[in-house]
């Protein structure tokens, strides 16, 4: 049994001579949360609206639980769809927005329940435009988990929220994830895929420049690890003669490590010698810092 | 096309209304507008009169006299005389063709002139009864100069008046039609807003993924703004009942057409008003396309002012904007009581709305 829910092959979009999308491939399995990384302009939503079925791509093929998204109502419930920037009727309620999707849609889903799960019940007689931003993306999660969807594309879903609000949406996509729903993540926050994604794919003009867990994108293109060390000065004379060389600077001595183990060697040292030191950190780049070495300098703000 | 789904229209129309009757500013203005539009109109123009083009004349007692008189009226140039056969009966012709003006020479004409030296003309007023006036004083004058041009005679001549609308026709049901047209023209100006306006918040693109489809989301658009309007309009016949003493030809068949009429009109104007809309990708183009789609629109189909006088190219394009099918239909059935509407003027506007509907949920796209 084919184990992938999405496929995207050689994935095409121009608009006029201009490339948005630019012939990537990838595939999604079931119960993966998979992340599309890119700063603005890289193509993601744009990719993201052809898998909805909203925008017609150029050539390529895109396959959704084994149908063609494009023009395809057989998909509208299928996949639950949380948009960038969610927006609905001035004046409804998250009450009057569920009972519609759930009409229209048959669904058999518990409103209550739905409510309940993205912490907005207590909010669900609130005209739509008195909801904060947080309580707005949580009714687009609620209306995009209406029919209990296999597949869920989230676009940007924590998109200029605060970081209590943010780390509220993490919770509800972990449960979706618990659940074992596929899902496509779009976001520019890079500690939103590290935490939410088991892989990710960055993308850059268009095209997909890596893809792999976010371990694996960071142990290929990661800088040196460091060692940071708050001791006296004296210290960095003591481990220079045992060869490893730092920068000391207002009470901190950085080491650049060769190797991650150096790490221990240079501590086991200190030990032994009854070298005095208060502390220390061992940093290792983020997937942040890869990314933005990755797509040089590109607007990753906003897309 | 699919076929249209009733549940998912329900869905929709619950969600539209509820939003809608949350906003307590759009209810006060809904119900406050054709009261205010009422009053305003009933003040305004409640002493504005004109003269219609056509008069028709049946001359039953053929001689020289009687036909110097209708020359002497063709010759003022204010009205476009057609003349009726013998054997036609003039009240039927009148309820068959809406005509608002008509003089009868009867048969007893020539020979009471001959014989008595004095003979009566019967004007017939069917329309406002300002317009009546006005006919009956341009009519008198030709016949008071004709007394004169008669050598060695006094005045002899007369003309009977004979307003058979004054017994049941007051102003105000003149001008209750346009203003159901101008109601019917605010649910297309609403559209025209809201069009570009849900595309660009993104409503659009949201409600695509409820799998409604873009006929249902007219049809239940439109709906909405019927009852809304019916709504509207009964509060304004109400007041033209009440304050202003209106006397329509409301009975239980034209009461239906008059629905029928309306709900037409609607799917038309919001079918119109979504096409606009689509053009329209800012705010200030939103304005001046409503306004170029509305005021023509207004003037040009008689909404508030009668085209009598207007240029016969006006006329023309008045021909080919479909509110003057939406007011004449309701002007004969209301006013005239002319149930030859239901044969051309309703059929025509039925035809118009369907081929809009069709058009504008085919152009419109959910995604841009």
């Amino acid at each position: 049994m084919d184990n992938k829910v999405i496929k995207v092959t050689n994935l095409v979009k121009k608009y006029g001579d201009f490339i948005a999308v630019n012939g990537i491939s990838f595939d999604i399995s079931r119960g993966e949360v998979f992340s599309l990384l890119g700063p603005n302009g890289a193509g993601k939503t744009t990719t993201v609206e052809i898998l909805e079925g909203i925008r017609k791509k150029t050539s390529g093929e895109v396959i959704i639980l084994n149908e063609d998204p494009e023009n395809n109502r057989k998909l509208i419930g299928v996949v639950g769809i949380l948009p960038q920037d969610f927006n609905f009727l001035w004046n409804s309620t998250p009450m009057d927005a569920l009972n519609f999707y759930k009409k229209a849609l048959g669904s058999k889903g518990d409103i209550r329940e739905l409510l309940e799960k993205v912490e907005i019940y207590d909010k669900r007689d609130v005209p739509f435009q008195k909801l904060s931003g947080g309580q707005k993306q949580k009714l687009g999660l609620a209306i995009a988990m209406l029919n209990e969807p296999e597949v869920l594309f989230l676009d940007e879903p924590t998109s200029g929220l605060d970081p209590k609000a943010r780390r509220n949406i993490w919770k509800v996509i972990e449960t979706l994830k618990k659940e074992g729903r596929s899902i496509l993540l779009t976001t520019h926050y890079l500690e939103e895929a590290e935490i939410l994604a088991d892989r990710v794919a960055i993308m850059n003009h268009g095209q997909i420049i890596d893809t792999g867990t976010p371990m694996e994108i960071i142990e290929r293109h990661h800088n040196k690890d460091r060692l940071i060390i708050r001791a006296p000065q004296s210290i960095s004379q003591s481990l220079k003669k045992v060869g490893f060389v730092g920068n000391y600077s207002d009470g901190y001595l950085e080491i650049e490590l060769s190797e991650s183990r150096d790490a221990a060697k240079i501590i086991n040292y200190l030990v032994d010698e009854n070298l005095s030191f208060e502390d220390f950190t061992l940093k290792r780049e983020s997937l942040e810092d890869v990314f933005v070495r990755m797509v040089g300098d590109e607007d990753i703000e906003s897309e | 096309m699919r076929i249209l789904n009733l549940n998912n229209i329900i869905a929709y129309f619950k969600l539209h209304s509820r939003a809608y009757f949350r906003s307590k500013g759009s209810i006060f203005f809904q119900l406050a507008f054709p009261i205010i539009l009422m009053i305003i109109f009933g003040a305004i123009f409640g002493g504005s009169s004109t003269a219609p083009t056509q008069l028709v004349i049946q001359n039953e007692s053929p001689s020289q006299i009687s036909w110097e008189i209708v020359n002497a009226i063709n010759d003022t140039g204010i009205f476009k005389v057609k003349i009726l056969n013998e054997n036609s009966s003039i009240n039927s012709y009148i309820s068959d063709n809406s005509v608002s003006a008509a003089l009868l020479i009867p048969k007893n004409f020539t020979q009471n002139f001959a014989m008595n030296g004095s003979a009566s003309l019967i004007f017939t007023g069917i329309g406002n009864p300002q317009e009546e006036q006005q006919e009956y004083q341009i009519l008198n004058n030709v016949v008071t100069s004709m007394n004169y041009k008669i050598e060695g005679k006094n005045p002899s001549l007369v003309l009977k008046s004979d307003y058979i609308s004054q017994q049941s026709l007051k102003e105000v049901d003149f001008y209750v039609p346009g203003l159901i047209g101008f109601t019917i023209l605010n649910s297309m100006f609403a559209m025209i807003y809201q069009v570009p306006n849900y595309r660009k918040d993104r409503i659009f693109r949201q409600l695509s993924f409820s799998g409604i489809s873009k006929g249902e989301w007219v049809i239940s658009t439109a709906l909405f703004n019927f009852l809304l309007t019916v709504l509207s309009d009964a509060i304004l016949v109400i007041i033209a009942y009440t304050l202003f003493g209106a006397s329509l030809n409301f009975t239980i068949l034209t009461s239906l057409v008059t629905l029928v009429i309306l709900f037409s009109g609607m799917l038309l104007f919001i079918g119109i008003g979504i096409l606009a809309g689509m053009v329209s990708d800012n705010e200030e183009t939103v304005s001046v396309i409503g306004n170029l789609i509305i005021f023509p629109m207004m003037f040009l189909s008689g909404v508030f002012f009668p085209l009598a006088f207007a240029p016969s190219y006006v006329k023309t394009i008045s021909d080919f904007l479909p509110l003057t099918y939406f007011i004449n239909s309701l002007n004969d059935m209301l006013i005239y009581k002319n149930y030859s509407v239901l044969e051309l003027e309703v059929p025509i506007l039925i035809v118009f709305s369907i081929a809009i509907f069709l058009i504008s949920v085919k152009l419109f796209k959910w995604n841009e």
